[in-house]
């Protein structure tokens, strides 16, 4: 790489914590020759590289596809989740976004329900059960053609699309400050009920999921709307009003009762 | 009845029922504040309201328990579902910066990140304007044989409960400027056709409060005759 005018240099102050049981620390890392067209995480590769060279133990972080699909990757940076871009995920945020001699302070996510594995790595299984217990369809949806044959509403057809955008990166949960999984837990709520293969388990996929959200320990929604904000799919907060109705619906209309939360490891 | 308790006891639940109570305690603030501009209409028009309403104990009796129902359960759900959510983070950020455009910095500032402290100083206002004007506590001498309108004049004149009843109105509508699109939200009723209304109408409706309450001890100060019976 070139060594141009334009190159980065950078201090990083990362949190280092060797498993979920020791206490973690913030370290301090200079690191230059930082290009502007890197992604963040390209940036991150090169300190790792630098640490290896030294004979220090590499960060840890999540990444994935480094094209902004996955929802692998995460990062807490200078506060913000994903970095300072809007719908934006960290492989996908550039350097150029940042000036020369600039701090950069990197967390991971931080909840209760999202034990940190190591370093910037934190375990997001929580979210894997929410979806386990009840972000599916159980019916025969059939071939494309099928698909093709249910006339389903523009709008509802458009916005169920729009909830199935989340990536499950856990962003919403890391930027609330209650530690709030609604977002998320709605995304999937309201992209099925929207749409007719979702409707015959509709009443008690709410009641699982809103059982097995509050079970993993989040906090709940205060409608502060931090999570829209920065969601990298753009999820808005539309779909946490449609969980909501969707959860009164079940819980008053419906003989549905929610079963019991599935626990880590089953 | 497994399902009401399991109702009752979720996240989601809870919050439709802070909801719920706090949408109604909202309609009390609009009579209760539309009472209040009776004032305004002069000391007898205000003394015949007050009159026909104290009259009607039955409605009285209803009324004060459906709002003390809804002041103690706004505010039981408050502290509980604040606390889970704090512990839902035990290991905090060292920095945390808004991704949101709308949010004036710092964060603080903004009214849903202050619900819990607008509350309680609605709170500690509130309990010094039931033992002024329920129970008259410490006020019997003064009081003795006035009527509504000029109870209100004699307590309002009071340096220290001028200040307790600014502040209290000026709480109470930063928290309805937050609470009342929040409670909309919350109960479902989010709509592309509405939804910005109703963020501008709650935010309308924290002025209307603020002002509308705290014109009462600020003219009862500055301009004593309007407030004179």
């Amino acid at each position: 790489m070139s060594d141009t005018d334009d190159n980065l240099t950078l201090t990083l102050r990362v949190w280092r914590q060797d498993d979920s049981e020791t206490r973690g620390k913030f370290a301090d890392y200079k690191i230059s020759r930082i290009s502007p067209h890197m992604s963040f995480l390209e940036m991150l590769d090169i300190l790792n590289e630098q640490l290896i060279a030294q004979g220090d133990e590499p960060v840890a972080f999540d990444h994935d596809c480094r094209e902004g699909i996955c929802g692998t990757c995460s990062l807490m940076i200078n506060g913000q989740a994903h970095g300072p871009d809007k719908e934006t995920t960290t492989c996908q945020l550039h350097m150029r976004r940042f000036k020369n001699g600039d701090k950069i302070v990197i967390e991971p996510w931080r909840a209760n329900a999202f034990p940190v594995v190591k370093d910037l790595v934190v375990d997001r299984t929580a979210l894997d059960r929410i979806i386990e217990s009840g972000g599916y369809v159980s019916v025969n949806t059939g071939q494309a053609q099928d698909a093709n044959c249910l006339p389903i509403p523009r709008q509802d057809q458009s916005s169920a699309m729009d909830a199935a955008a989340c990536i499950g990166c856990g962003a919403c949960v890391a930027a609330c400050k209650n530690a709030s999984a609604m977002l998320f837990t709605s995304a999937k709520v309201s992209h099925l009920a929207q749409l007719p293969q979702g409707d015959p388990e509709r009443p008690q996929r709410v009641l699982n999921m809103v059982a097995q959200m509050d079970a993993e320990g989040f906090g709940g929604c205060s409608n502060t709307y931090e999570c829209e904000a920065a969601c990298p799919a753009g999820v808005s907060i539309e779909h946490i009003a449609r969980l909501n109705r969707e959860y009164v619906k079940a819980s008053f209309c419906s003989s549905a009762t929610a079963a019991e939360p599935i626990q880590a490891g089953e | 009845m497994n399902w009401l308790t399991g109702f009752l006891k979720s996240s989601v639940g809870r919050k439709f029922v802070m909801a719920f109570t706090g949408l109604f305690l909202c309609f009390f603030l609009v009579v209760h504040l539309a009472g209040n501009l009776m004032l305004y209409v002069g000391g007898e028009a205000y003394n015949n309201y007050a009159h026909k309403l104290h009259s009607n104990e039955e409605f009285l009796l209803i009324a004060e328990v459906l709002l003390f129902s809804a002041f103690a359960l706004n505010i039981a759900l408050a502290v509980t579902t604040t606390m889970e959510n704090l512990r839902a983070r035990k290991k905090s950020y060292k920095l945390v910066e808004t991704k949101r455009d709308d949010r004036a910095m710092p964060l603080t500032s903004s009214a849903d990140y202050t619900m819990m402290i607008t509350g309680m100083i609605g709170l500690f206002f509130l309990a010094w304007h039931i033992l002024d004007f329920k129970l008259e506590f410490g006020w019997e001498v003064l009081l003795e044989g006035q009527n509504s309108a000029q109870k209100v004049g004699i307590v309002l004149t009071n340096s220290t409960r001028a200040l307790i009843y600014i502040l209290g109105s000026v709480a109470f509508g930063i928290h309805v400027s937050h609470g009342l699109a929040s409670a909309c939200q919350t109960i479902g009723f989010n709509h592309p056709k509405y939804t910005p209304t109703v963020n501008i109408i709650s935010k309308i409706f924290g002025w209307i409060v603020a002002v509308g309450f705290s014109s009462f001890p600020i003219l009862a100060k500055f301009y004593p005759s309007l407030m004179t019976f």
